[in-house]
């Protein structure tokens, strides 16, 4: 029997978070060293089984299945099945790889009940990457579900002033979203198939009222996770609040989970629906992205902005799924995950700037360049990554999602507006905080080497992405193809 | 193997006697003895209880009389009533420990154990009612245990008022029931309700709404619920976890029994005034939850809204496999996570002394167990996979929408979404708030075990449900309804 790969990567860090938790009474060094071990084993599994379907060309099918496993065997349909594709792999590339940028990133910025913490990091990866492997819709709600319990713990005991509020919002907005969706999965159950297998339910031929009707269900679970303008509110006060570290796991990670769940559930199961209404939730991702950027620009807190330019990019994200063309999909796979590495990289800076300067107002913050220059060099960068300027990869998946845009519809050229409204913001942020003399800038410290080499890494795939985007690509593209062709 | 009779032997047996027995130890041993005798008893009949399905599974279905049928249905309930009193009775063990009159408490509990467990096997009204009062009279006397403390009082006097009065309603039920019928045994009352003429409709149509209204009182259906927060306020913590896994869970099956099995004739009439009761029982509940400012009176709203949640799958019951699955599966696994939220509760009030819900600020620095084990029966009580109360909403949920009754799922669903808005309060006080103090509490061994092995139940039957899923198909199935 092949080893369970899959399984491997979600129950290895599930195994060790109670491990870590007992080591971390012992040793608060130790728990750290642990995590990162850990966090290192899954990456490298993760690379593995990236690599090899990348080199296999195997993007457009299930590669390292396990299961179907009957989970209650008299409960037709609810199955522990696992499976990675060009869809799931990039993100749990990502996903791994930015777990072990947080376990780094919390080593200094995380000073109190350490133990706790870091079971609950490797806790949220194990169920992080059972979302993206999931073939189940029940094992998919299962590890979605799981996924907050964590996140609400972070916000609410490692989180800024107002953590309470933010971390109880967060927990109801995304639980109720949640159910929601759970009842689209009910219904698809009854009325179209007794099974919650979806690759099952992909080849059933579901009827367009069903489609449509569990479209929006779909809708408003992943619509808060990713978030689109109406369920937007729970995502500044939780990532204003987060600590840095959990700041990148939400924008990073947290938001991909619903980005996943429109092309793996809505353009998988539901084609005809999502051609027919394609163009209200490209409407809507249009709407997410000028909001986005809109409310960004009004904003003085760094995080604050930061966080609203993740709504800004996540918008993207939803216009080019519905595009349902190549360029649209593909593109938006790789939008997600330069996102999380970008985004990962600014929030990481306002973490440390706010550490170092004691605060995160762009107005108060003066002559970074002077003051903190690494900082601002990286902060420079991080930005540059955020506008989609063409030094890395950002730029080439906004382009290919702008293009799948037009080509499904002239008027949403539109779109293209939008990167100048995000480079405006960005530009007016560093003028105020690099390129200002500063005042009394005696007392502030650059960030340490360890740091400045750990949020380099952040740019990493970035650069190289942009270099050869054939190793994301070339996954991505297989599995859009294929699901446009099933599709369409 | 008779086990409505063994236990009948076992359980009154001891309870009868434990008083007297008592009366030989003196000194150290006094007061202790009983306690444990109870544990030791009410272990016994569980590992009866499970050792029958697993060793001779056929002749389940033999009738040891008219009045019981030993299947496995009344196995299941059986079971899930007598786990929450094991753990009543094991916590019990620290919480009532010098306490006046212990002896008498761990009697009355068996006694009640033992009318729960045959309410579970009954199939003749008389038996029903017979059990009915065995199971409710020994809960008056526990509520009202600390006879000097006036809430305990009041609260069982308004539970014994309206015990009484269900009682009343049922016993006039069932005398209608006898003349409509003419039988007491629920499988020729099923015969004969074919032959009622159309002109006798209203009478048993009257019959019936006594029926659910004298069930409804313990099931804790608005609007017969009034009694049930002061009541779990003023009893003893541990006996409001009895109330409220056990004998609720009781009369959930003489429902199953009675409405399914005698009554289907009139299935129309029921299954809208369940959908319609369920959904007002659910949402009231959540509501009111959201405002309580004591832990019991918060936990006590949610178990009517739980009752709501289960009475979903007795309104499909004859449309759907799944519905009476689904009650069969809540009543279980609500049970369990019930049981370890009461207790979680008994144990704070008993060492902070307060049942305010501000003593649980911070406790999760100060009793890091009971917090941690709370929390888990909070969020399977909300319902969060991977735990054992998602599993059993969803077969609910299923069932609704596969019995036609949608809107009664969206209903569910946002009430569970609307149910975290407290569950997930009582757990942002425990681990975010700070509390007064940070001083660690005593826990005793006897909460840590209960509390723990509640929590094993929760997590392992949530994590592998399939064998509790599959006793709840098998018990369905056996009735050999839909």
């Amino acid at each position: 029997m092949a080893i369970p790969i899959l399984s491997l990567m979600i129950f290895i860090p599930i195994v060790a978070a109670p491990l870590s938790y007992i080591l971390g009474r012992y040793s608060e060094r130790g728990v750290k060293i642990f995590a990162l071990l850990v966090s290192i084993a899954v990456l490298s599994l993760a690379i593995f089984s990236y690599t090899s379907i990348l080199f296999s060309g195997t993007g457009a099918e299930m590669s390292f299945q396990e299961g179907p496993w009957q989970w209650i065997p008299t409960f037709q349909g609810v199955e522990y099945h696992l499976g990675l594709d060009g869809l799931g792999a990039p993100l749990v590339l990502i996903s791994a790889f930015l777990t072990v940028l947080v376990v780094l990133g919390s080593w200094d910025l995380i000073k109190t009940r350490q133990p706790l913490y870091y079971a609950l990091v490797l806790f949220f990866e194990g169920s992080v990457l059972g979302v993206f492997t999931s073939l189940n819709l029940i094992l998919f709600y299962v590890f979605w579900e799981i996924v907050l319990i964590p996140m609400f713990f972070f916000i609410g005991i490692w989180g800024g002033p107002r953590r309470k509020y933010a971390a109880m919002k967060f927990f109801l907005f995304t639980y109720t979203g949640s159910l929601v969706m759970l009842l689209g999965f009910l219904a698809l159950y009854i009325f179209a198939a007794p099974t919650f297998n979806m690759q099952a339910l992909a080849l059933v031929n579901i009827p367009f009222w069903l489609q449509t009707l569990a479209s929006i269900a779909t809708f408003v679970g992943f619509g808060v996770k990713l978030p689109v303008v109406p369920f937007h509110t729970w995502l500044p006060d939780a990532h204003v609040e987060a600590p840095a570290p959990i700041s990148v796991f939400l924008a990073g990670v947290l938001l991909k989970m619903g980005g996943y769940g429109f092309i793996r559930v809505n353009l998988s199961l539901f084609p005809d629906a999502s051609l027919t209404y394609g163009w209200v939730f490209m409407s809507i991702g249009l709407i997410t992205m000028f909001y986005g950027a809109i409310v960004a620009m009004k904003q003085t807190d760094l995080k604050r902005m930061i966080a609203l330019t993740s709504i800004n990019h996540m918008g993207f994200v939803l216009l080019g799924v519905y595009t349902f063309n190549l360029y649209g999909v593909s593109g938006a796979i790789f939008q997600m995950f330069n996102h999380a590495s970008a985004i990962g990289l600014l929030f990481m800076l306002s973490g440390y700037i706010h550490k170092q300067a004691g605060t995160r107002e762009i107005p108060l913050l003066k002559g970074l360049m002077n003051r903190m220059p690494t900082t601002a060099v990286l902060l420079m960068l991080g930005s540059m990554a955020g506008m989609g300027i063409p030094m890395f990869a950002n730029f080439l998946s906004e382009y290919m999602i702008i293009v799948g845009a037009i080509s499904s519809n002239i008027g949403l050229a539109a779109a293209v507006l939008v990167p100048v409204i995000t480079a405006a913001y960005f530009l007016w942020m560093i003028r105020k905080t690099v390129m200002t003399p500063m005042k009394n800038g005696s007392g502030v410290h650059d960030m340490s080497r360890f740091s400045a080499l750990h949020l380099s890494i952040y740019l990493v795939p970035l650069i190289l992405l942009l270099i050869f985007p054939w190793v994301i690509l070339n996954l991505t593209n297989l599995f859009a193809e294929n699901l446009i062709r099933l599709g369409g | 193997m008779d086990t409505p009779l063994i236990l009948m032997v076992l359980l009154g047996a001891v309870a009868l006697f434990t008083p007297m027995l008592e009366g030989i130890f003196k000194g150290e041993m006094r007061g202790k003895f009983s306690g444990h005798l109870a544990v030791a008893t009410l272990l016994l009949a569980i590992l009866l209880v499970i050792y029958q399905p697993l060793t001779s599974p056929l002749d389940l279905t033999a009738s040891s009389s008219g009045l019981f049928r030993n299947d496995l249905m009344g196995l299941f309930f059986a079971l899930a009533v007598l786990i929450v009193a094991l753990l009543v009775a094991v916590s019990s063990l620290n919480y009532m420990r010098g306490e006046p009159n212990e002896p008498v408490y761990y009697s009355l509990l068996l006694f009640s154990a033992l009318g729960m467990s045959l309410l579970a096997f009954s199939v003749d009204l008389i038996m029903i009612a017979v059990a009915w009062e065995l199971m409710s009279i020994p809960t008056y006397i526990l509520t009202g245990f600390r006879k000097k403390d006036s809430k305990s009082n009041e609260g069982a006097l308004k539970f014994f008022i309206m015990g009484a009065l269900s009682s009343g309603t049922i016993l006039y039920g069932i005398s209608l029931i006898y003349g409509l019928t003419g039988s007491t045994n629920l499988f020729q009352i099923a015969e004969a309700t074919s032959t009622i003429t159309t002109g006798l409709y209203p009478v048993a149509l009257l019959a019936m709404l006594l029926l659910i209204a004298g069930f409804g009182l313990k099931m804790s259906i608005v609007p017969f619920h009034m009694w049930i927060p002061d009541a779990y306020e003023g009893a003893p913590t541990t006996i409001s976890a009895l109330l409220s896994a056990g004998t609720k869970k009781a009369a959930f099956v003489v429902a199953i029994r009675v409405f399914v099995i005698a009554l289907p004739v009139l299935q129309l009439n029921w299954g809208l005034t369940f959908a319609f009761l369920a959904l007002i029982t659910m949402t009231l509940g959540n509501v009111a939850a959201l405002t309580q400012k004591t832990i019991t009176r918060l936990l006590a709203y949610s178990s009517i809204a739980q009752a709501g949640y289960i009475l979903i799958g007795l309104t499909v019951a004859l449309q759907t496999e799944l519905g009476l699955i689904g009650v069969l599966f809540h009543v279980f696994t609500h049970a369990v996570m019930q049981t370890g939220a009461f207790l979680a509760a008994a144990v704070v009030a008993k060492k902070i002394g307060r049942t305010h819900l501000d003593s649980y600020n911070g406790l999760g620095v100060r009793m890091p167990i009971t917090a941690f084990t709370f929390t888990i029966s909070l969020l399977a009580l909300a319902g969060v996979p991977p735990l054992n109360g998602f599993w059993s909403k969803l077969v609910l949920f299923t069932a609704a929408i596969d019995g036609g009754y949608t809107w009664l799922a969206v209903a569910g669903v946002l009430n569970s979404a609307f149910s975290l808005g407290y569950y997930a309060w009582i757990i942002k006080r425990m681990y975010i708030d700070e509390g007064e103090t940070v001083s660690r509490v005593h826990e005793p061994i006897a909460f840590n075990t209960v509390l723990l092995s509640a929590m094993v139940i929760i997590v392992v039957t949530g994590i592998y449900p399939a064998p509790i899923y599959e006793f709840a198909r098998l018990a369905v199935a056996a009735l050999g309804i839909v």
